[in-house]
């Protein structure tokens, strides 16, 4: 291979030195037709071609060009576009006409950059300042709201949890649904590299401040080009590039405030000891063969004293959320001359979450420089390193970890409120691995939250090094070679500590594991592209090749059993040493690409590209596949029949597009599904080798087919830009893990086999409008609005696929003929308002209800006669994935103030809000005050049943029940910010260009009336078929900044 | 005109050079990329150390902390009334088990179903890698006792599996529907609808599995450690016991337990590997390779038993999650075990002056306590309850006796007027003797006898549904079969 790629560079050499030159050198400048000032930073480009410069600060540009046909393109945000054909003119002086705003004016699609007016796919364009000074981890939390069809949920309130991000709809279900998001070229890899309670998403190694601009693809013809990793959609980021000019510093900086909101309200100290003990005494006149060591007869829970005669009242949540203070502070230098130019960033950000000793931590470095050999040579490279730190202690909050007994998320809502957590000498108070049991005489069973707090110690730290270096050279007029060789090396390190006290290292004596991940990621890719532009026919071409590998190593140990407790790190004295996480994964693709992007007259749009890909965790037979898509558009207002008739009055522009095409899903977690492998293990003092994995031998490609129709317009003066898409997105050969009967004994019980089909089908509306446009008062609004109706379609042999949250509960269930991840409870039909017991619905339709510690059978009919059990009678109740979402986003700007209100929601879709059934549990778990409405002989019109002690069926505690499924529509706040812009006359004297204030919120309120703490969790993170599901997650925090942007 | 020509021919070799690499698509080795921490399996037989490997590899899978290493137990102690919950931690710890409300969708009670499962797959798969094993890899003697290894361990797991999710054999001579009987490897796609075999089926195929066993086995392995952690002759013959009392087959419980069992006191075995009762009971926890230990699971800090699975985090201060019920019908409050048995002293403690707990198993740091499968002392306690049911009564007595007298020395048994009064005293004796091993609910079960839980707090009747475990939701579901 390598040879191959080697032999090809080669000839394209050869090919170059034969190669005439033609080409010649345009220079000019750009002035506003308003005031004939220059204007700095307007795009210059060749049509049809991607050569293109940008004026300087003098407004003068300098341009090759190929030959005399070549047209110039200019194009500068809040101007019309122009164009002039160069002929045989070597300077050519343009003045522009001033438009308003228009947003997004390039599209960038990884290998080509597109003028907006001449893509005819579907895409979004955030700019880079949208996810910029927000008190964030990664600019993927920042998306919320900005891009129709784009739907992102923040999991939970732990610092730098990986965000679930979905492009229209849900792309797979055993596979990632996360969009491939690539940064300057390369794919990088999404998800969470801690193997610890810390959250670590790789995407927070990527400081916000530097990105120009986001590009989100959305239909399969733009996707297409990324052929095999592109069915959930792409985020193409380009980083910030050096601007022609004088040096330009600027300098960026915010300081926040987060709290917790929406906790829940529960018992205090003395409502916990009345109603826990009521519930004993209603468990023993139900059932007085009830064991005294577990329901004592005089009660089990009793308020105790301290010193001072003050009863002893602990508000857990207290000690569990803070005030988090975060501080940011981002530094640029940008400048060049028309030769070279360099920009050159640095990042220091330091945020702390509304958990305790919930830290995120990075300081980056950036520098990129580019640089034009001459006419024919250009060179580029770019250089970044960054260190992120993250640390959190077990908020049982990441994925899997939603039922952990040392989850502070669930201790501060579990924990007795009637006991301390420290002894009267400030020692812990602890009983085995729970906190002290105080004076009650049953013992609390979740442990003490403060030895935890203080001693233990989860982080996952990155280092990682982005390098790539480009080159670019212009063989023959029109023809373009590039190269470039990418290189993303991470290095995490995970560490782990946990105390012997209390909590998760008690059964340990003292644990501690250390891990290392090392990550290889390159990619090269070589392209030549052809523009050519005959008369009104313009046409570009690319051709190329790309091959990445990504090798992953990790390794490290465990150990336990302190051997003092001076130790709080793993380099310390333990009696046990094991090894543990030690893996080696390789993936490698390879892949042959190109495009033709063709239009007449700017009227009518072609493009189509092609992509065969191979993918090493495929079977050797499947490996390759063949992608693409193709779309047209038509610039209907270009047309004399519209400009000519009320239409062309009415509307500035019209386009209709439409596009289709097959792209392919091959993001398998597992790089070597296909084979069936043994593993090693020890038994006693020998060596085992034991299968471990079914594969599939003949395992391929899953593909999606999308067919895209769109309509865009502008009117009103181009005031309203308006852009509507209709979408269908058919994914069929779907990689499933397919369940395996139990009994067959498959490890894992699952085989991926390509079967199974689903649909995302929708409507998207983004509409911006410049209301008001004054002088001194200004109204820009964005609305947008996407529908989605997600349809498993096929299965195989029409099974259901079961899953669980945090593996211990099942919650979720995928079907045949409804949306995926559906909520699986038994339905309930209330209490029942005679004796107080919860009423179940079997899926006969008959009522079932349930007596806990009942002498007789535990589930009646309501007549009395003994029934089967309502447990396995969990039917599909709801879908978890929102059916319409959007943001509404309003910039006002007024005098020197401006301010940016942004709204977000979404609903549709159906929460299990598990953490009610925790909170409603009868055992010896502290409950909301919402309990207090249970039923009794005097409220019997309840909708909670007669309390029991050790009841955890009634309430959804022992399994999944229909009175906690609750709708999730919510209207969001998302940021509200107020700025300020120090009048430039005033700056003047200083030498400083610009200053800018402002102060923000975020998450500032929240219309719902989910009872959750939040109708945007995952406790199941990014997972396909359990989302949707809130279990014992700490919530999002509100958060104020204040913050100033300074230019020098 | 000669500029374009020779443009074009640039272009046109550019698009050869392009459709060349397209057409081979040559990244062949580039692609390939095998994994290197697993074995393929065109590799898994090529080797008498691997082979050996596979062999170990079954006994690892049946001790895993979801099945004999150590929720086989504890699910089967936990459901009596012998331990008192503590920790209330949900399906994680058996807390539905011991309520009796664990259902169908109960993780943990699955993935019991799904361990022993497993378990079999691998030893279907084994056989039938050495049904296809070449020449001269290992002898042929070695083939058969690895074979005969393999059977041991399927009968192990099925006869867990059929305990805990069927219906007594003796509730109708096996006629009740039971589970899914497997014996083809399974490692495709196919094969998913299996109807239930009658409990009489699995009983059959567990006899099978073990008297083929019993031929081929060795009569120990290369050194003590191996001896006590692998099957041999013994081990298999003391299983034998196990099943036949669990089909009330007395003569044959009888006839099985003579081969291990010398007719008079001091009892211990005539061949094979020496096996006796240790003079002090808690020398049998301590030492773990000791000559009353028949069959031990082995755990070490390169292979241990898994969070949340071992029975000193359920028992001992680990965690306490259950605590010896010393109230009610428990054991501990039974009169027949007074204060002065060695059992009670020198294997219960108390925990903060609270909880009474069962301290057989003491390993709260490390929990690589060995999991007591089949110990010499079960084996005499079978026999003596087939000589009192259907044999030699004063053998019977004589065998109880070596089992109390170890403990409590003083202690007078009464005079027993009949067979039935002989075999109660028996079956008493199996509840002090076995506390915490994993014997309640079976000897309850195979006798039809309701379930006396604390955890419900009332008595399970043979006919409850909760009587026996459901058969979990994904065999349900996946199993189109499985009520067929």
């Amino acid at each position: 291979m390598k040879q191959k790629i080697l032999l090809f560079c080669l000839l394209i050499w050869m090919m170059m030195g034969q190669a005439y030159a033609q080409s010649r050198q345009v220079t000019g400048t750009v002035t506003s037709a308003s005031d004939s000032k220059p204007l700095a930073g307007v795009s210059v480009l060749v049509s049809g071609t991607t050569l293109g410069t940008q004026t300087n600060q003098d407004g003068q540009f300098t341009i090759t060009v190929p030959n005399s046909q070549a047209k110039l393109l200019f194009s500068y945000v809040g101007y019309q576009d122009q164009s002039a054909q160069v002929g045989s003119r070597t300077v050519i002086n343009i003045s522009l006409l001033a438009v308003g705003e228009v947003l997004d004016e390039v599209v960038v699609t990884g290998y080509l950059v597109q003028r907006k007016q001449s893509f005819t796919g579907s895409s979004a364009n955030i700019a880079g300042d949208k996810v910029a000074n927000r008190p964030l981890q990664s600019f993927s939390q920042g998306l919320t709201g900005q891009a129709s069809g784009v739907n992102i949920i923040q999991p939970s309130g732990v610092l730098n949890n990986p965000p679930v991000v979905r492009v229209r709809g849900l792309s797979s279900l055993s596979l990632s649904s996360f969009p491939l998001v690539v940064v300057d070229g390369i794919p990088i890899s999404t998800g969470d590299v801690s193997s610890n309670s810390s959250a670590n998403n790789p995407l927070g190694d990527i400081n916000p401040e530097d990105i120009a601009s986001i590009n989100i693809l959305k239909d399969a013809a733009s996707t297409a080009i990324y052929g095999s990793r592109a069915a959930a959609g792409v985020l193409v980021i380009t980083t910030k590039r050096g601007k022609t000019g004088d040096a330009k510093f600027s300098y960026d900086g915010w300081m926040g405030s987060s709290q917790a909101v929406r906790l829940p309200e529960l018992l205090n100290a003395e409502q916990y000891v009345t109603h826990k003990n009521k519930a004993i005494a209603n468990a023993r006149a139900l059932n007085p063969r009830l064991p005294q060591g577990s329901f004592p007869q005089a009660g089990g829970f009793f308020l105790d004293t301290l010193e001072d005669g003050r009863i002893v009242e602990t508000n857990w949540a207290d000690l569990v959320y803070q005030n988090g203070i975060s501080h940011n502070h981002n530094l640029s230098v940008t400048g060049g001359t028309e030769k070279t130019s360099y920009y050159f960033s640095g990042n220091m950000s330091d945020q702390r979450g509304i958990l305790v000793k919930n830290n995120f931590k990075r300081k980056a470095i950036r520098a990129n420089i580019d640089h034009r050999l001459s006419d024919r040579f250009k060179f580029g490279g770019s250089f970044s390193y960054t260190n992120s730190h993250n640390q959190s202690p077990n908020s049982g909050s990441v994925p899997g970890a939603a039922f952990n007994t040392s989850g502070l998320g669930r201790i501060a809502i579990v924990q007795a409120p009637n006991v301390s957590p420290y002894l009267p000498d400030g020692g812990y108070s602890v009983t085995g691995n729970s906190i002290g049991k105080g004076k009650n005489v049953l013992a609390p069973n979740y442990p003490n939250p403060m030895p935890i707090i203080d001693l233990d110690k989860n982080t996952s730290e990155t280092n990682r090094l982005f390098a790539n270096a480009n080159f670019e050279a212009n063989i023959i007029e029109g023809l373009k070679f590039s190269s470039s060789y990418t290189w993303d090396l991470r290095n995490t390190g995970n560490q782990t500590f946990w105390n012997p006290i209390n909590g998760d290292g008690f059964s340990y004596q003292g644990f501690a594991s250390n891990n290392t991940a090392k990550a290889n990621n390159w990619i090269f890719m070589n392209n030549l592209v052809y523009s050519k532009s005959i008369n009104d026919h313009n046409f570009v071409l690319l051709v190329g090749h790309e091959s990445q590998l990504n090798r992953v190593e990790t390794w490290g140990g465990t150990r336990t059993a302190l051997t003092d407790r001076f130790f709080n790190q793993f380099q310390g004295g333990y009696k046990n040493n094991l090894p543990s996480g030690n893996g080696i994964g390789e993936q490698a693709f390879e892949s042959y690409l190109s495009s033709l992007n063709y239009d007449f007259a700017g009227k009518y749009f072609i493009t189509a590209n092609i992509r065969r890909d191979g993918n090493s965790a495929l079977s050797a037979a499947n490996r390759w596949g063949n992608f693409g898509g193709a779309s047209l558009g038509w610039t209907i207002s270009k047309e004399n029949f519209f400009e000519s008739s009320v239409l062309g009055e009415l509307f500035n522009s019209m386009r209709f597009k439409g596009s289709w095409g097959r792209v392919g899903n091959g993001n398998l977690t597992n790089w070597y599904a296909t084979n069936n492998l043994y593993t090693a293990g020890v038994y006693g003092q020998d060596g085992i080798v034991a299968f471990a994995q079914a594969g599939l031998k003949d395992l391929k490609w899953e593909s999606s087919s999308q067919t895209n129709i769109g309509l865009d317009f502008t009117m009103l003066d181009n005031r309203l830009t308006a852009e509507v898409n209709w979408f269908n997105k058919d994914i069929d050969n779907m990689i499933l893990a397919v369940p395996q009967t139990l009994s067959k004994g498959i490890p894992g019980s699952s085989i991926l086999m390509n079967v199974g089909s689903m649909y995302n089908k929708g409507w998207e509306f983004s509409l911006n409008f410049q209301a008001i446009r004054r002088e001194n008062f200004k109204w820009n609004t964005n609305v947008n609005f996407a529908t989605n109706e997600n349809m498993v379609t096929k299965l195989y042999d029409g099974r259901p696929i079961i899953a669980s949250t945090a593996t211990l509960e099942t919650t979720s269930i995928t079907e045949e003929g409804k949306s995926a991840a559906q909520i699986y409870a038994v339905p309930t039909a209330g209490v029942n308002p005679e004796n107080g017991r919860r009423i179940f619905i079997n899926k006969e339709g008959e009522k079932v209800q349930f007596q806990p510690s009942a002498p007789g059978a535990a589930y009646t009919y309501l007549d009395g006669r003994t029934a089967p059990t309502a447990a396995d009678q969990a039917v599909a109740m709801g879908n978890t994935l929102p059916t319409w979402y959007g943001g509404f986003n309003n910039d006002f700007q007024f005098r020197n103030f401006d301010v940016q209100l942004n709204f977000t929601y979404s609903g549709g879709n159906y929460i299990y809000n598990g953490t009610r059934a925790g909170l409603l549990d009868q055992r010896i778990w502290n409950n909301s005050t919402e309990i207090l409405e249970s039923w009794t002989p005097e409220n019997k019109n309840a909708k909670i049943p007669l309390a029991i002690y050790n009841d955890n069926v009634s309430n959804g505690s022992s399994y999944a029940i229909g009175a906690n499924v609750e709708k999730g529509d919510f209207l969001r706040l998302q940021t509200a910010t107020v700025g300020y812009r120090v009048p430039s006359d005033f700056l003047q004297r200083a030498q400083i260009s610009s200053v800018r204030f402002y102060v923000s919120v975020h998450n500032a309120f929240l219309l719902t009336k989910y009872t959750g703490v939040d109708p945007e969790i995952s406790s199941n993170g990014n997972s396909n078929l359990s989302s949707g599901v809130e279990r014992n997650s700490i919530p999002n925090g509100r958060t104020f900044t204040f913050g100033i942007n300074l230019g020098l | 005109m000669k500029k374009m020509k020779s443009t074009t021919k640039i272009l046109a070799r550019f698009l050869f050079l392009a459709v060349y690499l397209m057409v081979n698509s040559c990244g062949k080795d580039f692609l390939d990329r095998a994994s290197e921490t697993e074995i393929p399996e065109d590799q898994i037989s090529a080797e008498a150390t691997r082979i050996e490997g596979q062999v170990n590899g079954l006994y690892a899978s049946l001790k895993s902390g979801a099945l004999y290493g150590g929720r086989y137990l504890i699910y089967n102690d936990i459901r009596g009334d012998e331990f008192l919950n503590r920790a209330q931690n949900g399906g994680v710890t058996g807390f539905t088990v011991y309520l009796f409300t664990n259902d169908p969708a109960d993780s943990y009670v699955g993935g019991f179903w799904v361990a022993g499962y497993l378990t079999i797959n691998r030893v279907n798969i084994f056989l039938d890698e050495m049904a296809k094993l070449g020449p001269n890899i290992i002898t042929d003697a070695k083939k058969k006792e690895y074979i005969a290894e393999a059977k041991f361990v399927r009968a192990m797991a099925y006869y867990a599996l059929v305990q805990l999710f069927a219906k007594p054999y003796v509730a109708d001579n096996g006629a009740s529907k039971g589970i899914p009987l497997r014996l083809k490897p399974e490692k495709t796609t196919e094969n998913n609808a299996i109807q239930r075999s009658t409990v009489k089926a699995i009983y059959d195929q567990i006899l099978k599995d073990l008297n083929e066993s019993e031929i081929d086995v060795p009569m120990s392995h290369s050194n003590g450690y191996r001896t006590s952690t692998r099957a041999h002759k013994n081990t298999v013959i003391a299983f034998k016991t196990r099943i036949y009392l669990a089909m009330k087959n007395f003569p044959k419980v009888i006839e099985e337990g003579n081969k291990l069992v010398t007719a008079t006191a001091p009892f211990k075995t005539k061949t094979g590997t020496h096996q006796e009762l240790l003079g002090r009971v808690a020398t049998v926890y301590a030492d773990r390779i000791s000559a009353e230990r028949i069959l031990s699971f082995p755990f070490e800090l390169t292979n241990v038993p898994g969070t949340q699975n071992q029975l000193s985090y359920y028992y001992n201060i680990g965690n306490l999650e259950y605590h010896i019920n010393t109230s009610g019908t428990g054991i501990y409050n039974n009169p027949n075990w007074p204060a002065t048995d060695a059992r009670k002293r020198d294997l219960t403690d108390l925990y903060a002056n609270t909880f009474r707990y069962l301290t057989k198993f003491t390993d709260v740091e490390t929990y690589l306590d060995w999991v007591p499968a089949i110990r010499y002392a079960e084996v005499l306690l079978n026999l003596a309850e087939a000589e009192a049911e259907e044999g030699d009564e004063t053998r019977a007595l004589a065998l109880l006796k070596a089992i109390r007298h170890r403990s409590d020395a003083n202690y007078v048994f009464p005079t027993f007027d009949s067979r039935a009064k002989l075999v109660e005293a028996i079956l008493l004796e199996r509840r002090i003797e076995l506390l915490g091993e994993g014997f309640r609910i079976p000897d309850l079960q195979r006798r039809n006898m309701p379930i006396v839980s604390v955890g419900a707090a009332k008595s399970i009747l043979p006919t409850d549904p909760e009587y026996i475990f459901p058969i979990p939701l994904r065999e349900i579901i996946d199993n189109p079969d499985i009520n067929k």
